[in-house]
Parts: C-alpha cells; sequence; structure tokens
C-alpha cells in the first residue's frame, strides 16, 4: 500500500518551539487523528505536510512528493484547512467557489453542490454573515470538493459551540467514509479524534510520544483497581504508566496489557478488583504524564 | 523543480482575485484622478493648484492602498493561509503581488506622471517644473518601492503602517530640500528644462535604490523555499 | 428579437448622426458665425446656413452619445465590463492613437499649403498667413481635434465601470421609472450648468485634459443610452411625447436665435446667456429623446444602405474632417455660390470616404480597428465606434 505521507527525523526550531525527530507514516485511504495540547506541534507538523512551512531537518514526502522540492505538484492533490484560515469577508461562497475552481482542475462543482445542502449553506450569502461553524463547513466544501488525495485539517472543531461541533462533526464522519481520501487532523479534543481517526497520533512539547491504530490503542490500555500494598519493585514494570493510591486502594493506569498481568500482579501481593478499558483522553493524560516523568 | 519556475496559470488567478477584491477602492480613486484632470483641464490658477494636491493626494493613497490591501490585510484578516493553502510557491505568490501591485500603482502612477509632465509642457506653465515634477514622482515611486518591500519581508502592522506613512509623509520636507538647492530651486521658474548634476544624481538614485530593494526582496522570495 | 430590432433603430440614428456631422462640418465653411474660427470659411455665406446647423449642433453629439451608451451597456450586458472595456481599447483607444497624430498632420500641411496659397483666405488662414510671413509658427497646444468623441467615449467607458464598482445598484431602474415628463424637464435642468459654463454655441471640448463641462453634458446622455438599453420601455414611453417635442423645440430654437440676432456673441454669465444656456440644454434634450423615439417609430427596419452607412460610419467620422477641408480649400478661390459648394464638397467627401473605406479599411487589418464584418449581421460587426 502506498502512503500518503511519511516524514522520518523531522525536525523544526523556532524560537521558543522545536519539533523533534518526528518519524511518521500514513497509508492511503487511512484517518489519521493528531492529539496534543496547544502548543504540541500539530500545526507545525500539518504545515510541513501542507507545503507551506519547511522542516529544518529530515525528509517529508506527500503523495509520493518530496516536500518541499514539488510543494506544488503536491500541494495541487491536498487540501488543507487550519483554524487560523478565514476567508475573503466581503465575498460569497460562490466566489470562493468559483476561485478554487479555476485554481483545482479537479475541482467537482456537482459535489459542491450536494456539500452545500448538506452542510445547509448558502453559497451566494456573504462570508460576513457566516457563523463560526459554516465558516468551518464552508472551508471544509471548499477543500472536499476539490477531491484531495489528501485532506490536512488542523483543529476543524476549535470554537465551535456544542452544536456546530457535532454538526461538522456528523458531517465530516458523513463525507470522509465516502471516498478512499487520506486524512490528517489535528485537535485538542480526543472526543472528536476518537469518533473519526483510525489511526491515532500523540505530541507533545514537539515530541511524538505514540503513534498506533485506534483499537490496539484502545486494546492496550487499561486501568485497574488493586488492593494491597504497593512495593517500590512496581515502579519499575514498564506496564505500569501511572499509580493513584487511597489508603490500601491502589488505580494502576497500564499499558501494554495483557491477560497474565492480573496473576503477576497477584504475585506482587497485589488483588485486582476492577479492570476497565480507558477513554482515549485518560489514554492521552496518563501518556503526557508519564512522558513527562520518563 | 526550479525556484524561479513561475505556475503563471495561478499568478494570474491571484492577479485576478486581488483584482476583484479592490475594485470598489482602485474605482474610487480613478474617479478622484480623473477630477484631479478635470481641475487641470479648467486652466485656472487656483484649480491648478487644487488638481495638483489632488493628484498627489490620489498617487500617495494608491500606493498606500496597493500594498496595505495586497500585503497588510491580507495578513491581518488571515486570508493570506488561504492563499498559501493554493498550489502556490513563495515566489508565485510575490510575482502576483508585484504585477497586482505594478497594476494597482504603477498604471496610475505612469499616465497620471506623464500626464502631469504633459500638462507642464503644452501649456504656459514653466517647463522648469518639468525637472521638479519629476524629483517629487521619483520620491513618491521610491517611497512607494521601499514600503513594499517592508511589507513583504516585516510581518509587523504596526511597522508597515510606520514605514508606509512616514516615508509619504517625508515628501514634505524632500520637497522643501529641493527648495534649497539652488540648481534645483532656481530652474522651477524657468521655461527650459535644465538638468543639473543634483537633479539627475537624485533622480537616479530614487530610481536605481527604487527598483534595487523591489530586486532584493524578489531575490530573498527565490530563496525562500517554503512561505514559513 | 426585440432587442436586435432595437439595433436597427440605434444603427439608423448613429448613420444620420454621422451624416449630420458630415453637413455640420461642410456647412461651418458658409456659416456667418464660423467666418472667425473656421478655417475654410468662405466668401461666399448665408445666414440660412446658420438655422439649421447651430439646431443641429445642439443635439447632433447629444445622439451620438445616446448611442454610445446604448451599445456599451449592451456590451457590457454580453461580455461583462472588463469585455466591454478589452474591446472598447481594441476598437476606440487604438484607432485614436493611430489616427490622432494622422489626422492632425493631414489637416496641418494641408492648411499650411491653402494658407500660402489661398488668393481668398479665410480670417483663420489670413491669421496664419500674417503669422508665416513674421517667421515660424508658434507651437500651438495639442488637442484631441474632432477625434474628442473617441476620447470621451474612452473616458465614459471607464466611468462605466468606476460607476459599476462604486454605483448602489439599482440605479439604472430608478432613472428609468421616472416619469417621462419629469425627466424631459430635469435632465435640461441637469445639463443646463455645463452649457452655461461654456459660450453660445458651445465648442468642441478638443483640450487634451478632461472638461468638467464635457462630462457632464456628454455624459448625461451617455447614461440615458445605458438606461435605454436596460429599460427599453422608458423609450416606448417617450414616444406619445414626441409630437408637441418637435415643435416645442422649433419654437424654443426661434427663441435661441431671434435673442442670439446672428452675432453669436452673448457675454458669459449673463442673465441672457444663462437663458440661452437653458434653452440649449432643453433643446438638446428634447430634440435627442425626439430623435430616439421617432427612431424607435420609424426606423426599426433593417435598411442595406443605412446599414452600410452604420458600418462605414466609423471611418468616415474619423477621415472626412481632412478631407472635407482639403476639399473645401479647393473651392475657396472659386466664384460659385454657397450651396454649390456646400453641395459639392458633402458629396465629394462621401464619395472619397466610401470609396477609402471599401480599399483601405474593409480589405486591410484597419478593418478590425474601425471596419466591419461584411456578412455579420451581428452588433459587433455592424457596430463602428458606438457599438463593439
Amino acid at each position: 500500500m502506498t502512503a500518503a505521507f511519511s516524514v522520518s527525523g523531522l525536525g523544526k526550531r523556532y524560537p521558543h518551539f522545536e519539533l523533534h525527530d518526528i518519524d511518521l507514516a500514513l497509508a492511503e485511504g487511512e484517518i489519521m487523528g493528531l492529539v496534543g495540547v496547544n502548543g504540541a506541534g500539530k500545526t507545525t507538523l500539518l504545515r510541513i505536510l501542507a507545503g507551506i512551512s519547511s522542516p529544518d531537518s529530515g525528509t517529508v514526502e506527500v503523495l509520493g512528493h518530496s516536500l518541499p522540492r514539488e510543494q506544488v505538484a503536491a500541494k495541487r492533490q491536498l487540501g488543507f484547512a487550519s483554524e487560523d484560515m478565514r476567508l475573503y469577508r466581503k465575498r460569497s461562497l460562490r466566489w470562493h467557489m468559483d476561485l478554487i475552481a479555476r485554481a483545482y482542475p479537479d475541482w467537482d462543482e456537482s459535489y459542491a453542490g450536494i456539500l452545500l445542502k448538506r452542510f445547509a449553506l448558502r453559497a451566494e450569502q456573504l462570508l460576513d454573515g457566516f457563523s463560526h461553524g459554516q465558516r468551518v463547513k464552508a472551508l471544509l466544501l471548499l477543500n472536499l470538493a476539490r477531491r484531495p488525495r489528501l485532506l490536512l485539517l488542523d483543529e476543524p472543531t476549535t470554537g465551535l459551540d456544542p452544536v456546530a461541533r457535532v454538526e461538522v462533526l456528523e458531517a465530516l464522519s458523513d463525507v470522509l467514509r465516502d471516498g478512499d481520501r487520506s486524512v490528517v487532523f489535528s485537535s485538542h479534543n480526543t472526543h472528536d479524534i476518537e469518533q473519526l481517526a483510525d489511526t491515532i497520533t500523540f505530541l507533545h512539547e514537539g515530541r511524538m510520544l505514540a503513534s498506533c491504530d485506534k483499537e490496539s490503542f484502545i486494546d492496550r490500555w487499561r486501568r485497574m483497581v488493586c488492593q494491597g500494598d504497593w512495593t517500590p519493585d512496581l515502579a519499575h514494570w514498564p506496564q505500569i504508566a501511572a499509580l493513584r493510591r487511597s489508603g490500601s486502594v491502589l488505580e494502576l493506569k497500564i499499558r501494554d496489557f495483557s491477560d497474565d498481568l492480573a496473576g503477576r500482579l497477584k504475585g506482587q501481593g497485589l488483588d485486582v478488583r476492577t479492570v476497565h478499558p480507558m477513554s482515549l483522553e485518560d489514554i492521552f493524560i496518563t501518556t503526557v504524564r508519564a512522558g513527562e516523568t520518563a | 523543480m526550479n525556484r524561479f519556475d513561475i505556475n503563471v496559470p495561478l499568478v494570474k488567478l491571484l492577479v485576478a482575485k486581488d483584482w476583484q477584491l479592490f475594485e470598489k477602492q482602485l474605482a474610487l480613486y480613478v474617479a478622484g484622478g480623473i477630477v484631479a484632470l478635470c481641475l487641470l483641464g479648467m486652466a485656472q490658477r487656483w484649480s491648478f493648484y487644487v488638481g495638483s494636491l489632488v493628484l498627489i493626494i490620489v498617487l500617495v493613497s494608491t500606493a498606500c492602498f496597493a500594498i496595505s490591501n495586497s500585503l497588510i490585510v491580507e495578513r491581518k484578516e488571515r486570508t493570506l493561509a488561504f492563499v498559501m493553502s493554493l498550489p502556490v510557491t513563495p515566489m508565485d505568490f510575490h510575482v502576483a503581488k508585484l504585477i497586482g501591485n505594478l497594476v494597482t500603482f504603477g498604471v496610475p502612477f505612469l499616465i497620471i506622471a506623464g500626464g502631469a509632465i504633459a500638462v507642464v509642457l503644452l501649456t504656459p506653465l514653466p517647463d522648469g517644473l518639468v525637472v521638479y515634477g519629476l524629483l517629487i514622482f521619483g520620491y513618491i515611486f521610491l517611497a512607494y518601492c521601499v514600503s513594499l518591500s517592508i511589507a513583504t519581508v516585516v510581518e509587523s502592522e504596526g511597522w508597515n503602517t510606520f514605514a508606509m506613512i512616514s516615508s509619504m509623509v517625508l515628501i514634505n520636507p524632500f520637497m522643501m530640500v529641493l527648495g534649497q538647492i539652488p540648481s534645483i530651486a532656481d530652474n522651477i521658474s524657468r521655461d527650459a528644462v535644465v538638468w543639473t548634476t543634483p537633479a539627475v544624481a537624485i533622480l537616479a538614485v530614487q530610481v536605481v535604490v527604487g527598483i534595487g530593494v523591489l530586486a532584493y526582496t524578489t531575490i530573498a522570495h527565490c530563496r525562500k523555499p517554503t512561505f514559513y | 428579437m426585440q432587442s436586435n430590432q432595437r439595433l436597427h433603430s440605434m444603427d439608423n440614428l448613429r448613420a444620420l448622426a454621422m451624416l449630420a456631422g458630415v453637413f455640420f462640418h461642410a456647412a461651418l465653411a458658409y456659416s456667418p458665425i464660423a467666418q472667425a474660427f473656421f478655417p475654410t470659411a468662405d466668401r461666399s455665406n448665408s445666414a440660412w446656413v446658420d438655422l439649421p446647423i447651430w439646431f443641429l449642433h445642439l443635439f447632433r453629439m447629444p445622439l451620438f452619445f445616446v448611442v454610445a451608451g446604448f451599445f456599451t451597456a449592451l456590451q457590457v450586458q454580453r461580455k461583462g465590463i472588463g469585455g466591454m472595456l478589452r474591446s472598447r481599447w481594441v476598437r476606440v483607444g487604438i484607432p485614436f492613437l493611430l489616427f490622432l497624430p494622422i489626422v492632425h498632420m493631414a489637416i496641418s500641411a494641408d492648411t499650411l499649403h491653402a494658407a500660402r496659397t489661398v488668393a481668398h483666405p479665410s480670417p483663420l488662414l489670413g491669421f496664419i498667413r500674417d503669422l508665416l510671413a513674421m517667421g515660424p509658427l508658434p507651437s500651438m497646444p495639442p488637442g484631441t481635434g474632432h477625434l474628442w468623441f473617441l476620447y470621451y467615449l474612452l473616458l465614459f467607458c471607464v466611468l462605466t465601470w468606476v460607476a459599476r464598482a462604486l454605483g448602489p445598484g439599482g440605479l439604472m431602474a430608478r432613472l428609468a421609472a421616472v416619469p417621462p415628463l419629469w425627466l424631459l424637464v430635469g435632465m435640461p435642468l441637469i445639463v443646463l450648468p455645463s452649457l452655461a459654463a461654456m459660450p453660445v454655441p458651445h465648442p468642441a471640448p478638443e483640450s487634451l485634459l478632461p472638461q468638467f463641462w464635457a462630462i457632464g453634458y456628454f455624459g448625461a446622455f451617455f447614461l440615458l443610452g445605458a438606461v435605454i438599453q436596460q429599460h427599453p420601455l422608458l423609450i416606448e414611453r417617450m414616444q406619445r411625447h414626441v409630437v408637441w417635442l418637435l415643435p416645442a423645440s422649433l419654437v424654443l430654437y426661434a427663441t435661441f436665435v431671434w435673442i442670439l440676432d446672428g452675432s453669436g456673441r452673448v457675454a458669459t454669465l449673463s442673465a441672457g446667456h444663462l437663458f440661452l444656456a437653458f434653452l440649449e440644454a432643453t433643446i438638446s434634450v428634447w430634440m435627442t429623446v425626439a430623435c430616439v423615439a421617432l427612431g424607435r417609430m420609424l426606423l426599426e427596419r433593417s435598411n442595406r444602405v443605412m446599414r452600410y452607412l452604420a458600418g462605414a460610419s466609423y471611418w468616415i467620422y474619423l477621415a472626412h474632417l481632412p478631407v472635407l477641408l482639403a476639399i473645401q480649400y479647393r473651392l475657396m478661390d472659386l466664384p460659385w455660390h454657397w450651396s454649390a459648394k456646400l453641395a459639392l464638397s458633402i458629396v465629394a467627401t462621401l464619395a472619397l470616404c466610401v470609396l477609402a473605406f471599401e480599399l483601405l479599411v474593409q480589405r486591410t487589418v484597419l478593418r478590425r480597428l474601425v471596419g466591419t464584418s461584411r456578412h455579420d449581421n451581428s452588433p459587433e460587426g455592424l457596430v463602428g465606434f458606438a457599438p463593439p
């Protein structure tokens, strides 16, 4: 299977921020969610993938094009929308659609018409009168109707009110499934990522903490509540990512969970009471904290 | 892909986009220019002064407007990110802005400058005004090139506004300085075009420096592999 | 098809206005009022010539501008504002720049030759002869000459863009909705200040710099043409007023002539001058409207001769003046009656211009600029300078 993108040894330095040595790839047709708090490096990574920013070190290949050298060829097959991207206020959505249609030969006018209806947007309305949610949908429309092979979305749901957020997510999940395009989208909201992504990548302070498909992510992590005494030996177990004590009750966050773990803990004097799968948010927070202490 | 390769259809598209965005203001300046020419055409002393003043105001505002709308506002309104996502290199973008500016400022500038010189030569006004007039137009050209280059390179809106306003406002002291140079000032009221060494030197500096800074920013953009 | 029918009347009006132009310029040579300034002013002249030509002078060019405004609006409708400006550049801008020096040089050379050789020179030729005797001629500020129409047409096309970019939407509709009587009363008042600023009869705005008065005066008619194109009902509503517009204009003109008293001189800024300007403005508007309305009633048919003349009118307009002056310089010393000279100069001018149209324009690259496509009945083919 060809890669939608692959980066290796990617680094980018800014005065107050640095992206460190990222190795990452996405198979075509997959949806990747980038999770990270503000300043984690999501935007920097997406800008590099979009051909807008160039790395200081490492190599970037997007849809078979080496960046930044072949940025124009790559950009022709890309869609990129970011949270800080604005459209022209005094112009209608129609005007923007015409502009994009002239810039991208693959523009699909009939699909644009379908998306207009799907997103309940009026093409002749000036962008000035659009709500934030409508602006995001307009940007999505402009990106989707150009039929990109790779869609890069930077924080598409940030700043939306709950209703608009759900609308955008529903619309996204509808349209993302109706083709074989690859998507990378970032969010600091893990629920959004959980809802849409096949593959999840954690970024924190410019480093990649983890990246794998959603099922194995969820599958590998567990929250275990045990009864017993904590022994210092346990601190060296690589599976235990976090520990919280309350009297003789211990709450463990487990990475790389395996069925024999309960038995091994019992051997250490811990009686496992409950084992629960963890939410992505919980996994993310645990990973970040474990990464920090590591 | 060579960095000097230009994506011509996209550059055209960007120029057309800017034209559509700024058409209204541009129309306003053209209307102002026509009013100024009509005032000059009344062949009255007062209308000549008012007309010249309106012409200079129109030129200076066109200069500021062209730079501000094409570069500064795009940054401020965050539509720049949208443009950068299109299949263009920083060089394409720079060339499109340069062409757009040449159209929005260059064309009115040349018409107005040429028209003003023609008026001086074809009417009873002393022909010595030609040199003085060309030096003033040369100054506006230089101020424009410098402001445009700064706006291309520097992202801060404050600095850009400062550069634009200060360079244009300095036209007054510049005119006063010209008045202090005897070989220029003394020839203004003569009915002959007299090119003295200081006049030629000032004009040459204006033209060379103006074109030089624009060329420098263009070369700087060739070196930039991407926008950021 | 209705718009094509209307096209015929506009084309026919253009051909007639062009013929009126040739007649007007030819007749100036035999007008006592024009004696002082027209280079071919003839010994044989008559006040009877003044009567029709100064009447014609008041609506001939306004009619041209109505036609031009009409076709400009049509072109904007069909090709968009950019398409209109591009085609105007080819059909008006380039011919203007190309023919201005040619016409200027041709007229200057022939006039200098006439000043040296004519036995009975006009006052202007005599003046030039005196100047020549004193030494080399002082340089004159160059102007647009009789090509001023093209200059203003270009200006109005640019202003059309300005108005569309800036103007409030629906302005045309609001203008078209004005009751005809209000328009017939209001429009003269709108053009009055322009005419009041000028001597009577108003000169041609031949300066290289635009003139406020000419923009105000001719621009109003250009706008009227554009409104008529957008709202054809307007001219149909005007038609029932034709019955009184013509006689009323003639009565006003009689008053105009009576006040002017053949002298052609009334001090500007006087009450008398203001009244004359008012008469001029009213006659201008009423006669122009009457011509357009009559054209709609009588000239809707496509006639081969008229279509040919309409097609050739741009070229004839460009070329007629140097040809006419060349003929009239040669008639100056002949002891003929003014009417014979007038008739001959008109017929010969038209004949030479049509011949040149066939030989120099229709068979050469000039056809794209100022000619017409032979088999094309579309407005693009038919139109000269007023249309595309």
